[in-house]
């Protein structure tokens, strides 16, 4: 074999990279830091109020996209693949909520005052949409891995990621196909009727801190909380680290490795559905493409926090959030563009730390 | 071992029923009886075909459920096979049958769940019925799917016997026989000849052929080429190089939006011509490659393909934000593209786009080809087995990945500018993620990393939907299966690779230079 590349110019391909990382960092660092500066300081062009509302916004988002990112995390954690089909899962836990809203709707208390039964008692009727819409997504969930990811948790990785693509759009479509295309409109509960909140007055006008939204980072904080809970102090728990450290030693020491990693997609399937009737409540609109946008997202903030890393994929929802909602009001650039803004970041964070902000440094296998 | 006859039976029944009511919820009934209707040239008013073709469609699934419950069955006891069958047309004909009693209740109340489940119009619910009275609806419903598991299980029991194995088996060795003949003539000392044959009626085809069948096949066939083009740029990326690009179709859109911006009057009136347009839209689209490549290379796999993921969604919301409107007509995209010339002619029928199109498809297989086959292809191949391991033999990767990621692109590129121009008009919607996993999907389903399966996908994936206008609706949905079912049955694709192997030569007395490589493909 005369033809082997000689080495050195091996040597040389790799130098290139490696100016070429930093200078690009820096000219990014520089262009921000301009921005930024003629943004806030010389231009000057938003006050107190319209922060305080971004910063709003940004949590509340970043809330939704905490739970998402979980799942993406969770699943990535234990088989080391992106379980693409998650935006989905989500989706159909919002259907879910939608109908059970509907449904509780239809049903009359009394006929004079006209009532009915998500009115009367609104707070078993969110409870009964959360308990529906958590329990349709972790089923979905569950078969989700049984039907598309076990047979190929042996093959190589590109494989069970374009299953999973699959099974995206498999999801996609058939909710396109069973409730058809249009946008529907979830009907809270009165007491959580979109667009009402707490005023508070900053420089002179009023910032409405929504219901929905307080409704919603709560729950969300909570079951983040019992997340936590779960995977530190049960046995499940602890099952689910052993399996995600080293599958094999894990089955010697007699935990069962199939039950744990469905046990794993219930969860994030349950957390996936909180988030789908969340975003129903707070954003108002059900269709079969909501749950798409909202996965890459949750996606990006997993990464973002280092995938893998429970506590990185909370943050990193929450920074998401914020970046995406006060970004571009930051940048002086156009809030079409937030998208851009959530993926340019996710290029860069790959580019330049690909374990996240918390997490440790993965060899390179796993990235 | 009856225990296990009766559960794995049943779980294939409730597998079928639930099949069976999810495909009643998204009207897939309707449509295939309609098209059995199609074939039997019945007419048909509205979208739901007569009673009998919904019977027919029943009575197929019932026989699949059969014939998968008894195909379970190790011991070749015919009436074992027979239960099996009878077990989960039972089950399934159950769940139909409870499915049908609501759909009865709905319909004698008359009341229009369409606001929730979009297929369930009373007519519909109605032909589901069979259009019979209620009673006998149901048990319709019912008696199809039970009797036609029966009849599943006899033809599954039926096929077993030794005679009918036999005359299989002798059938089956007949075709083995006249294919093996048949790739004796091909190859050997007719090898010549008959690829001669070969290319020359396939050159005549491609030559007549365009003239003949009228614009609308010029159209759908191109279409095919414009992505076997796009999936041999993919294939050079994923297929040889191994690394996973989701937002491939951004390079397409590059190409696009140059032969658009110089050849359109609308939002910058330069005219270029379409040569040059073309030319510098495969330039740009490599650089593009090259450029998104750079940060990159130290990803692989999952991380990879989000983040191309995420380039191409930023490459669409630009397009389609206000910040470029008037620098690329926005949401609006680009329209009335002016044709390419040929020495002053206009060149801009859709024959001649056809020509055009073939001419870029024996283009980008020849630089394919030669690609593959050179020692840059072999070093994309042990990149794609193993990068380290590839590094460690001295292999370039960042220079060899970088350089697939620019040649896929400029094939994108490539197709991006013809298409752009065929069609007269670019949009950002055209460019959306859905268009980068087709691609992707049609170099998987044909088999990666090679020329007859990416034509073979793009027929497959672009010119059957086109086809099969019926199918419209439910495209992407089977689509989205086929993704599934292809991983999880057949990974390598329906046309596998073969890998290179090393061919050591009978005769040991020959020397070195008999062993070589080789790429059979």
């Amino acid at each position: 074999m005369n033809e082997s590349v000689p080495l050195p110019i091996a040597r040389k391909g790799s130098q290139l990279l490696k100016y070429l990382r930093p200078t690009f960092g820096v000219v990014v660092l520089l262009f921000i830091l301009y921005r930024l500066y003629s943004v806030l300081v010389i231009r000057h062009e938003y006050g107190a109020d319209t922060w305080t509302r971004l910063l709003i916004t940004g949590l509340i988002i970043g809330g939704v996209y905490a739970l998402i990112a979980i799942g993406y995390t969770l699943v990535y954690g234990i088989l080391f693949m992106i379980n693409f089909a998650h935006g989905e899962v989500m989706m159909l836990g919002a259907y879910a909520g939608f109908f059970v809203f509907e449904a509780l709707k239809s049903i009359k208390v009394s006929s004079e005052p006209p009532l009915n039964f998500s009115n009367a008692n609104p707070v078993i009727s969110i409870i009964i949409a959360f308990a529906v819409g958590m329990t349709v997504s972790a089923l979905s969930g569950f078969l989700l891995e049984k039907i598309a990811y076990r047979p190929l948790r042996k093959a190589p990785r590109l494989v069970p990621l374009i299953s999973a693509i699959g099974a995206s759009i498999f999801l996609q479509n058939a909710a396109q196909l069973l409730f058809s295309p249009q946008l529907r409109d979830v009907t809270n509960p009165e007491i959580l009727r979109r667009g009402i909140g707490w005023k508070i007055l900053i420089n002179g006008s009023n910032v409405i801190i929504p219901y929905t939204g307080v409704f919603t980072f709560a729950l969300s904080i909570l079951l983040l909380i019992g997340l936590y809970i779960i995977v530190r102090k049960t046995k499940l728990g602890r099952a689910m680290r052993a399996v995600a450290l080293d599958k094999k030693t894990a089955a010697l020491m007699g935990i069962d490795v199939d039950k744990t990693i469905s046990q794993t997609f219930l969860i994030s399937g349950a957390l996936a559905g909180a988030a789908g009737v969340m975003w129903g409540i707070h954003n108002g609109l059900v269709y079969y493409f909501v749950g798409f946008i909202p996965g890459i997202k949750a996606f990006t903030a997993a990464v973002l926090g280092g995938i893998g890393n429970l506590p990185g994929a909370m943050l990193g929802g929450l920074f998401l959030g914020l970046i995406e909602s006060m970004g571009p009001a930051a940048l002086g650039i156009n809030f079409q563009l937030k998208d851009v803004l959530a993926f340019a970041i996710l290029i860069l964070v790959l580019t330049f730390r690909p374990s996240g902000l918390l997490g440790e440094v993965l060899s390179e296998e796993k990235v | 071992m009856n225990k296990t006859l009766l559960s794995q039976s049943l779980r294939v029944g409730i597998t079928f029923g639930v099949i069976h009511l999810f495909l009643l919820l998204i009207g897939f009934n309707a449509m295939l009886g309609s098209l059995f209707a199609d074939i039997a040239r019945v007419k048909q008013s509205g979208s739901i075909p007569a009673s009998i073709f919904l019977v027919l469609y029943c009575a197929l699934l019932g026989v699949w459920a059969g014939y998968s419950a008894a195909k379970k069955e190790d011991a070749n006891v015919f009436g074992r096979k027979l239960v099996r069958g009878l077990i989960a047309g039972t089950v399934a004909g159950l769940i139909s049958a409870v499915v049908s009693i609501i759909f009865a209740v709905l319909v004698t109340n008359k009341i229009d769940p369409r606001k929730y489940l979009a297929v369930l119009s009373l007519d519909f619910m109605r032909a589901s019925l069979f259009n019979l009275p209620v009673v006998q609806g149901v048990a319709a419903n019912f008696g199809v799917l039970a009797g036609a598991g029966l009849a599943g299980g006899l033809l599954t029991a039926l096929s077993s016997f030794s005679k009918v194995k036999h005359a299989w088996k002798n059938f089956a060795g007949l075709v083995k026989g006249g294919l093996e003949k048949i790739r004796y003539c091909t190859s050997g000392k007719y090898h010549l000849l008959f690829k001669i044959i070969f290319l020359v009626v396939l050159a005549a085809a491609i030559f007549f052929l365009p003239t003949k069948w009228g614009s609308y096949w010029n159209y759908v066939i191109g279409t095919v080429g414009i992505y076997v083009i796009l999936g041999l740029g993919l294939n050079l990326i994923v297929g040889l190089s191994g690394q996973l690009v989701l937002g491939y179709i951004a390079f397409f859109a590059i190409g696009a939006y140059t032969m658009a911006l110089l050849n359109a009057p609308e939002p910058h009136n330069l005219m270029w011509g379409f040569w040059p347009a073309l030319a510098l839209g495969v330039v740009l689209a490599a650089f593009a490659g090259i450029l998104l490549g750079l940060p990159l290379m130290r990803l692989r796999g999952d991380y990879l393909a989000i983040v191309t993921l995420g380039f191409g969604e930023i490459i669409r919301i630009l397009l389609k934000s206000d910040l470029m409107t008037s620098f690329t007509g926005g949401p609006r995209g680009i329209q009335d593209i002016k044709g390419p010339t040929i020495f002053g002619q206009p060149f801009n029928t859709d024959v001649n786009f056809m020509y055009l199109i073939i001419g870029g498809v024996l283009i980008s297989m020849f630089i394919y080809n030669r690609l593959k086959h050179s020692r840059t292809g072999r070093a994309w191949l042990s990149i794609r087995e193993d990068e380290t391991v590839a590094r460690a033999s001295g292999v370039n990767t960042v220079k060899y990945k970088l350089l697939a990621l620019a040649l896929g692109a400029a094939f994108a590129g490539l197709a991006g500018g013809i298409f752009a121009s065929r069609n007269q008009f670019t949009g950002p919607d055209e460019h959306a993620l859905m268009a980068s996993i087709n691609v992707l999907s049609l170099i998987i389903v044909g088999g990666m990393g090679n020329i007859p399966g990416t034509i073979l996908g793009a027929f497959a994936l672009k010119g059957l939907p086109e086809i099969l206008r019926e199918f419209a609706n439910f495209r992407l949905l089977a689509f989205g299966a086929l993704l599934v079912v292809m991983m999880l049955s057949r990974p390598e694709g329906l046309i596998p690779s073969r890998r290179p192997t090393l061919q050591i030569p009978e005769d040991p007395q020959s020397d070195e230079e008999n062993k070589e490589v080789s790429h059979v493909d």
